[in-house]
């Protein structure tokens, strides 16, 4: 099965890509989130166990890459009654959350997105693009609100949604490239794309 | 539901929880690596920004006059910092000699660094630099420009490192406006990522009475930052419930950054004054400052 491992070399080299693709300042650094979005992309057309290994791969290469170095002196200061940030003010965690929080929301989505892979297999990808577009959306949003809820303030300036939408638009744009390229490497590969996910299935014994 | 899909939940939940359960160093050292890994990719990007940027410019050698540019600026920036240190530290042993027995601070030393890319990711407000720590730098050490404070590292590969910047919410300053007793905790809004947003100087005494275009400094006391870095100018005050808070606009256009120093880390705490002297309302502790190209 050559479909899987290429898949994941993509996956890998979307990390690569995504260095060179600049963000657009006018819409507060929005940018095409090519990895995540390949991801949502490849969840549609892989089954279960390799949607979870895509998910996982995804999610902690995106943390390790883009979520801010926790400070030093948090774990040494961990071990005193008084917090690190009581202590220090300055020394802070990285944006609240560590590494694997994306994996979570991946995971998640990328099962949400498996329901569609029936579609997907009919060469259909209007609602596939469209899922995309609105996995892409919720995660940015999911991320955004767990910041809020551990940061605790509720607080949505406009630059959010402007970044929400952006972002969103970029990725419904890409998705169907992806969704072409995964076809073509399918059918290269002689992969046939199926739904058997999550169905029940019951042989009577 | 198949049992090969169970299989790999559990085996998924388990790889989850065992990331979790990373303590703080491994995952730094997971993400310096990381970012060690793309690095090529991140210079090569930025080398073709510019090769695309530069595309219409004149063909007067451009690459001897784009280095004798870096050159000038990293100078410029080097003498300008200088100067100000140097009339800011006149001024402060007036200052100090009649006040108290002045305490010889320490000179730094600081790195020259060239920005490479902001970082356009998800709500994380950070800038790419060309130095890491082959070169001398460490996380959390702050980045300086002759303007005023910028940020501070975060993660490191071994020539290039993040820069958490001023106006990320996790950028924590402890800072005060000079020429009051005020002091509070300064740091960006969520998600500002206007080309300059202001910045929230927070816990604030809900009684205070600060002038609009007063400068706000930082007070060394907080464990990152020295004291007397400029950070901004008071924009307008505004009384929460139980305490007051700041809006301010950073002397630092963050749009523009090209060139910035970061601070030797061991100096850090050696620049950073007792209590005693931080209640001196003065900007900079700094007597020299070294640079290293």
């Amino acid at each position: 099965m050559v479909f899987y491992p290429v898949t994941l070399v993509l996956l890998l080299l979307t990390f690569v890509v995504q260095e060179f693709i600049p963000g657009i300042s006018m819409a507060h650094h929005a940018t095409l989130l090519l990895p995540p979005v390949f991801f949502f992309s490849a969840a549609v057309a892989v089954p279960f166990p390799m949607m979870l290994i895509l998910a996982f791969i995804t999610g902690f290469l995106w943390d390790a890459r883009h979520l801010p170095a926790a400070s030093e002196a948090v774990a040494s200061s961990a071990d005193s009654l008084i917090s690190g940030a009581m202590a220090s003010p300055e020394i802070v965690t990285g944006g609240g959350f560590g590494i694997g929080i994306s994996i979570i929301i991946f995971g998640l989505l990328g099962t949400f997105l498996q329901g569609v892979r029936p579609l997907f297999k009919r060469g259909r990808v209007e609602l596939p693009v469209l899922l995309v577009g609105f996995t892409t959306f919720v995660w940015l949003l999911l991320e955004y609100l767990i910041q809020t809820f551990l940061r605790g303030s509720l607080f949505f300036p406009t630059a959010v949604w402007t970044k929400l939408v952006t972002d969103t638009m970029l990725a419904m744009l890409a998705s169907p490239l992806l969704f072409l390229l995964l076809y073509s490497l399918a059918g290269l590969s002689r992969y046939e794309i199926k739904y058997d996910g999550l169905k029940y299935s019951f042989d009577g014994r | 539901m198949k049992k090969l899909n169970i299989l790999a939940l559990l085996i998924f939940v388990a790889a989850v929880v065992s990331v979790f359960t990373l303590d703080t160093p491994t995952t730094r050292e997971i993400q310096s690596r990381v970012m060690s890994v793309l690095s090529p990719f991140i210079h090569s990007s930025t080398a073709i920004e510019e090769t695309v940027s530069n595309v219409g410019a004149p063909a007067v050698d451009p690459k001897e006059v784009r280095r004798d540019n870096e050159r000038l600026q990293i100078e410029v920036e080097r003498l300008r910092i200088i100067s100000q240190k140097y009339v800011q530290t006149l001024d402060e042993n007036n200052q100090l000699r009649e006040l108290i027995e002045f305490k010889k601070n320490s000179a730094f030393k600081m790195t020259a660094a060239r920005v490479i890319k902001r970082v356009s990711s998800t709500w994380w407000n950070t800038m790419i630099i060309d130095k890491g720590s082959l070169d001398g730098l460490a996380t959390d050490t702050p980045v300086i420009s002759s303007a005023g404070l910028i940020g501070k590292t975060g993660k490191m590969a071994p020539h290039m490192a993040e820069v958490i910047l001023l106006t990320d919410e996790t950028c924590r300053v402890s800072a005060k406006v000079d020429g009051t007793l005020e002091q509070g905790i300064i740091s960006g809004e969520r998600a500002g990522l206007d080309l300059r947003p202001d910045l929230r100087l927070r816990f604030l005494n809900r009684t205070a009475v600060l002038q609009p275009g007063a400068t706000v400094v930082s007070t060394g006391e907080g464990g990152i930052f020295p004291a007397g870095l400029t950070i901004g100018r008071v924009k307008r005050f505004e009384m929460k419930d139980i305490t007051g808070e700041a809006v301010v606009e950073p002397t630092v256009d963050f749009s523009q950054l090209r060139h910035v120093f970061v601070l030797d880390a061991q100096d850090n705490n050696a620049a950073a004054p007792s209590k005693t002297d931080s209640a001196v309302p003065k900007a900079v502790p700094v007597t020299e400052a070294q640079t290293k190209p």
